[in-house]
């Protein structure tokens, strides 16, 4: 398996747009960290396009923006690229974060069953406030920025080398500060 | 702290209903929308409306109120966000 990054980008709603613009600062701390990332953007965010990269590449590390459930991964439109029961194995051994509702529930536990890969995800919906004058220019949301940097911080720290329980950790410990940030306005 | 068995096991009742449109009505910015899943993006006068109607997005929305609530009230929030470092 080859050192390296799949990164997926859809863009096709209010929420991918905003996942996919908060997710350009992995691209490049990957490029600083000397690591090869592969993006999936907008229509390439499609299961043949994936399937082909994830077979051809065989990158040890995908990261997933998009819409999900229990037993799905989707990318771009909708489009599903992983579905448990019919290619959850193409993740078997990989480092996978996945920012995508419900996605950890099950189909992440699957997926890491008997392997010696990671599955970092949600077992709820995933969920964010976001102000919708910046839609247009999603980075510029301040809003936003305290959920989805926070959770960025899970494949940014495997990218800086720490083990994904390490990641996790510091993704929630993130989050953690950021409320405490909000709550110490209440004083 | 929060995993889908709890969410799962929480029957949503009036009461639950009615603390959670308070909750919705007295802290969210009426500037700001709510991601949730594959729902998009809703506004605060969304929000309430799904609660009262009751329907799936209502149910997750108050679901989530009462995870947080029950972690509040155990301790369980409070100790992870003194742990933060």
């Amino acid at each position: 398996m080859r050192r390296g990054l799949i990164l997926t980008l859809p863009k096709y709603d209010d929420v991918t747009e905003y996942l996919s613009a908060f997710s350009i600062i992995i691209e490049k701390i990957s490029k600083e960290k000397g690591i090869f990332c592969k993006l999936l953007k907008g229509e390439s965010a499609n299961k043949e396009e994936f399937e082909k990269v994830i077979n051809n590449l065989d990158c040890k590390m995908v990261v997933f923006n998009g819409h999900g459930s229990e037993n799905t991964i989707a990318g771009n439109g909708g489009n599903i690229l992983i579905k448990l029961g019919e290619n959850e194995d193409l993740l078997k051994n990989r480092i996978v974060y996945a920012r995508s509702c419900e996605a950890a529930s099950n189909l992440g536990e699957k997926c890491v069953n008997n392997s010696e890969g990671c599955f970092i995800g949600y077992n709820l919906p995933f969920e964010f406030y976001f102000d919708p004058e910046w839609v247009g220019n999603p980075i510029k949301d301040n809003t936003a920025r305290l959920f989805l940097e926070s959770s960025n911080l899970a494949p940014i720290s495997i990218i800086k080398g720490n083990n994904s329980n390490e990641a996790h950790e510091r993704s929630k410990n993130q989050m953690l500060k950021n409320i405490r940030y909000l709550l110490s306005f209440l004083k | 702290m929060e995993n889908k068995k709890d969410s799962k096991n929480i029957e949503i009742n009036k009461r639950m209903k009615e603390l959670v449109i308070a909750r919705i009505d007295a802290q969210v910015p009426s500037n700001l929308r709510l991601a949730i899943g594959s729902y998009g993006g809703m506004s605060k006068e969304e929000m309430i409306e799904h609660v009262k109607k009751g329907d799936e997005i209502g149910s997750q929305i108050v679901k989530r109120h009462m995870l947080f609530l029950r972690s509040l009230a155990s301790g369980e929030f409070t100790r992870a966000l003194a742990s933060a470092e």
